[in-house]
């Protein structure tokens, strides 16, 4: 890439928008692609199919155009999640608050993730979906079960929210775009 | 000027690397997509790989997950680069999975290009149960207004019915409206695939013809296929209208008049291949070929005279109308056409016009590839045995272009043509051995030389004077390489054991060769001076050493293989008479009825080298038979019930000597019931030769697990006695509690009535093929020669009447001629076996068919009894 081009890039960063990218992961059924849908479009709609592979979205927040992969959460594809984390922003990491039994099988996945040296020091959003259930954790249990405590070489933070009722989609929202100037 | 040239050939592709573009690769995982540079990469990536590049499992996973972050860039260039890269690289089913969700949001783009792309790509790389999840928009894209996405769509559907047939089956109604569609390419793939998915309904193929026939299509394309359905629809309805119209003749005819070429020429050659066409059907299409003869483009020349070429093999005289304009091809710059043009002359051309043809074709021979110059001598070969007087100078030219340079498959083709010249026309013999001789003197080819000297061997004695051969042959022991050494010496004992005035200056040829280096010439050297005699004194060579020398192999070559690795090294020699001589068929792949069950043990072939032995190693394995001897042949499953019934059975006659054992596979379809001592009461009123002599019941026969229950009956020894046996099959049923299943204490007695069974001659002859039919048939006696003649009445073609003969014999065809060509006349087949008692059978039938398809047919028998010479006949009369 030319010095020019550089320039320029570097000029577009301080005039326009502001970039960034954002891998979506987490266990079948946890609301990733809903949870697209609802910071893209503010729509919700409670037949989804699975997501096969990963869906590509740009959505832009004020003067932040933000990247979205997507991905699906079927066993066959965590195995290329990390294809997908590499070089992100932030990973964004969805969990079905209202389901104990699969707590476990998410929290190995996410620690198995996180070791990969390719991820190092990408920042870590945990969020726990689905709490208009009857039955979802509360912040405090889901950051215990999911050991984030334990997670110190980069900034973790967790939100709970329902895609279902929009609940704490603005917070997650204004996490993403202060992360997006941090970055750059 | 010079760096002028080589800068206008520059390629954007000189010189690049692997490693340096996918070092470049790296461009894909850019923040910010240049969507240019990208599809530049990609470009590259697709030229190294349609170079025949090879990317390993590594790289190939890195480049396919870089690309497939490039959906985010909405550069519809570059997204179409992205699927053709996906395509190319076609990476495992595990890794390919991860663009679904992005080729199916494509495929319901806006985009007309992202659709039709999507589809092929997704189609490419789906599985049957996403199949189901997209079939709804697969549906929806045949009948899309966009010609692109309607063609993407029906191509992927062709693709798709090999693998998920059912799925495909269900678009009938889209299709058959996209064969409506105004657009030329959407027809066409649409009739493609709309005769596809009826391609196993006759009366479906037949009515699609009908209806589009009446002029529907536009496509020319299309039209070409509608040309090719109409005369499958045509040859496989038969003649069936006596009136002697043909059903659709006048479709093909009026295609004839087409505005488009394609057209034109393809109704043409469609109606030159009719089966059995006449004279009047064939004129009209003659004449559209003679126009393309002298039309300025080398294609349709090509075409035309490529077709005339074949017609002349079956209706010479119809194509001598365009000879004239065949002779001014003969100069034609195009060699393929030329080369066409000069053999349909020869096939067509007179006795007169022989000479005049061969000095053009002399003059040419040389500008032609080798796969042209064996046309020509082909075409020689057959002109030289339709005119036998004009071999000389026919002869003349092979052994002309014998000595020119050529490769092996030319060279080959020459020399097969002398043979059969020398074989077929007695005058030519002696002049076509010379020129063989004189060919080995310098031939690079170590298969043809062996050949020649092979046939040397078996022709050069019987010639009127057989010593002139022998220097020829001697030379090769000086000069050769060591396998043309060996033959030589084979050859040589061969002229020592048929003319025995020779036989003392053999002995001294071959001793000489006792002192070669190579072990095999000796061997055989000594071998050869041991069995001819050894002293050198002129005297009659035994018929033992002529059998050995002159006798023909008659065992198959994959059984002797197998055989002789099954053989372990011990006191007892290895036998070659314990070598099954039986030609394992392979059994044409069948199409399999969808639901239908295994039935039993014999019902799924488990791979044909297996049956037989596994019969074997059954039946020797039950003490009853123990004494019936050696097995001679076993019939395939002939099934006793039909499909879906409560019990499934089939039979498997297995022929003894003095015995016969009928094997009965049954299964029991009903989970409720367990049968229990389940037998078969053989009814043999209509077959009085046999008599039962045991039945082995089956103890028990419970749910789905086939077993077996044997019948045997004695016979007359060594003879093909037939019948006719009717079976019940008796046993006692027990209810089985499905939940438990355990089977109730009492049973009842119950019957269940099988089809009929037929023991025929066929059963009593092996299939054993000869390799050399000819040879065989001369070593047979002449004496046990039966011929006779027989009218087989109307037929539906010759090719069924050979058919039907073939299966009543049960032989084994040889040398290929169970295939009838379409549109011949007559026809010879032959058939060689080994009846029971291991007496061999060889049997010549020539048929011919008249107009009104009345076949007749001679049968000439020979084999080693004259007794089974007759039986033969009174089979065919009998059947």
């Amino acid at each position: 890439m030319g010095l020019w081009e550089a320039f320029l890039n570097w000029l577009r960063s301080l005039f326009f928008k502001q970039e960034m990218e954002l891998s979506l992961i987490g266990l079948q059924n946890a609301g990733k692609t809903s949870l697209v849908n609802v910071v893209a479009t503010g729509g919700y709609s409670e037949d989804m199919i699975p997501t096969v592979g990963f869906n590509m979205r740009k959505v832009t927040k004020g003067n932040v155009t933000i990247k979205l992969w997507d991905l699906g959460g079927q066993p066959r594809f965590r195995s290329m999640w990390e294809r997908y984390c590499r070089a992100v922003s932030a990973i964004v990491y969805v969990v079905d608050a209202a389901d104990p039994d699969n707590l476990s099988i998410s929290r190995s996945e996410l620690h198995d993730l996180l070791s990969k040296p390719s991820l190092s020091g990408i920042p870590l959003l945990v969020l726990g979906n689905k709490i208009d259930k009857s039955g979802a954790l509360t912040k405090q249990a889901l950051t215990d079960q999911m050991d984030l405590t334990s997670i110190t070489d980069r900034e973790v933070c967790c939100f709970m929210i329902s895609c279902k009722n929009s609940t704490n989609i603005d917070s997650v929202i204004d996490w993403l775009v202060k992360h997006s100037k941090s970055k750059s | 000027m010079l760096g002028h040239n080589s800068q206008s050939e520059y390629s954007p592709f000189l010189g690049i690397e692997k490693g340096a573009v996918l070092q470049e690769a790296r461009v894909f995982n850019d923040p910010q997509l240049d969507a240019r540079r990208c599809s530049q990469v990609i470009t590259k990536l697709l030229y190294l790989l349609n170079q025949g590049e090879t990317f390993t499992k590594i790289e190939a996973t890195e480049v396919f997950f870089a690309v497939t972050k490039l959906f985010q860039s909405r550069d519809i260039g570059l997204r179409r680069m992205v699927y053709l890269m996906i395509k190319e690289l076609s990476p495992s089913a595990d890794e390919v999975i991860i663009v679904t969700s992005s080729l199916m949001k494509d495929m319901n783009s806006r985009t007309d290009m992202y659709r039709a792309n999507a589809i092929r790509v997704l189609c490419r790389i789906t599985d049957g149960t996403l199949l189901t999840q997209i079939e709804r928009y697969l549906k929806q894209a045949i009948v899309d207004k966009n010609p692109v996405v309607a063609s993407a769509a029906l191509v992927s559907g062709i693709h798709i019915l090999q693998t998920n047939p059912e799925i495909v089956k269900r678009w009938s109604n889209e299709v058959q409206e996209a064969v409506q569609s105004r657009a030329a390419l959407v027809q066409f793939h649409a009739l493609a695939l709309l005769h596809q998915i009826r391609q196993n309904d006759r009366l479906a193929v037949s009515k699609l013809v009908t209806s589009l026939t009446r002029g529907t299509v536009r496509s020319p394309l299309a039209q070409c296929l509608l040309i090719r359905y109409t005369s499958q629809v045509i040859r496989e309805s038969g003649n069936n209208t006596q009136t002697g119209d043909r059903p659709f003749y006048d479709y093909l005819e009026s295609c004839l008049r087409h505005k488009s070429e394609m057209v034109i020429f393809e109704a043409a050659r469609a109606i030159t291949e009719l089966n059995s066409v006449t004279t009047r059907e064939l004129t009209p299409a003659i004449t559209v070929l003679q126009l393309f003869l002298s039309s300025s483009k080398p294609v349709l020349r090509f075409a035309a005279v490529r077709t005339l070429n074949k017609v002349a093999m079956t209706h010479p005289m119809a194509v001598t109308n365009c000879n004239i304009d065949m002779e001014s091809l003969i100069s034609d710059q195009n060699r393929s056409i030329a080369t066409l043009a000069i053999t349909t002359l020869l096939k067509t051309g007179n006795e007169s016009s022989v000479d005049r043809l061969m000095k053009q074709i002399t003059n040419f021979m040389s500008d032609i590839a080798d796969e042209f110059k064996i046309v020509v001598v082909d075409a020689i070969r057959s002109l030289c045995l339709k005119f036998p007087l004009k071999y000389r100078s026919l002869m003349n030219f092979l052994s002309n272009i014998l000595r020119e340079e050529g490769g092996f498959d030319y060279k080959k083709a020459i020399v097969d043509s002398i043979v059969i010249l020398i074989r077929d026309i007695p005058d030519a013999k002696e002049s076509g051995l010379l020129h063989l001789c004189e060919f080995i003197e310098d031939c690079e080819f170590t298969y043809l030389s062996t050949q020649i000297l092979h046939f040397l061997g078996v022709e050069g004695p019987k010639t009127s004077d057989p010593s002139k051969y022998i220097r020829y042959i001697y030379n090769r022991v000086h000069l050769e390489n060591a396998t043309v050494r060996a033959s030589a010496v084979s050859t040589l004992a061969k002229f020592g054991a048929a003319v025995d005035s020779l036989k003392p200056r053999i002995f001294v040829l071959l001793r000489r060769c006792l002192f070669d280096s190579d072990d095999e010439v000796r061997d055989r050297a000594t071998l050869y001076l041991n069995t001819l005699g050894g002293d050198g004194a002129v005297v009659e060579t035994d018929k033992d050493v002529k059998d050995f020398l002159f006798g023909y192999f008659d065992i198959p070559l994959v059984n002797l293989e197998t055989s002789l690795k099954n053989y372990e090294p011990s006191e007892e020699p290895f036998d070659i008479n314990s070598v099954p001589k039986e030609v394992k068929s392979q059994p044409l792949a069948e199409k399999k009825a969808p639901g239908k069950k295994p039935t039993g043990l014999g019902a799924p072939p488990s791979g044909p080298p297996s049956t037989e032995d596994a019969y074997e190693r059954l039946l020797s394995s039950i003490p009853e038979f123990a004494n019936f001897g050696k097995l001679f042949k076993s019939s395939p499953p002939v099934e006793l019930t039909e499909a879906e019934t409560e019990y499934a059975v089939n039979v498997v006659k297995h022929i003894f000597d003095r015995h016969v054992v009928f094997q009965y596979n049954c299964t029991n379809t009903i989970p409720e019931q367990l049968l229990e001592n389940v037998t078969v009461i053989v009814d043999a009123s209509e077959a009085e030769e046999f008599s039962e002599v045991l039945s082995k019941p089956l103890r028990s026969l419970p749910y789905d697990s086939p077993g077996q229950t044997f019948v045997a009956f004695e016979k007359p020894e060594g003879l093909p006695t037939v019948g006719k046996f009717s079976n019940v099959l008796k046993f006692i049923v027990k209810e089985v509690d499905p939940s438990t299943g355990e089977a109730e204490d009492d049973g009842v007695e119950d019957e269940y009535q099988l089809e009929d069974l037929d023991v025929v001659s066929a059963d009593y002859i092996l299939k054993v093929g000869v390799s050399n039919f000819r040879n065989a048939w001369e070593n047979m006696d002449p004496e046990s020669e039966r011929v006779d003649e027989y009218g087989l009445g109307p037929r539906e073609s010759l090719a069924e009447a050979v058919n039907t003969v073939i299966n009543l014999l049960g032989m084994q065809p040889c040398e290929g001629t169970e295939v009838v060509p379409p549109n011949s006349r007559s026809h010879q087949c032959l058939l060689s076996g080994v009846f029971i008692g291991n007496v061999k059978v060889l049997v010549r039938l020539s048929f011919g068919v008249d107009g009104a398809k009345d076949v007749a047919m001679k049968l000439a028998v020979r084999s080693e009894d004259e007794s089974v010479s007759d039986t033969i006949h009174e089979i065919v009369a009998s059947g």
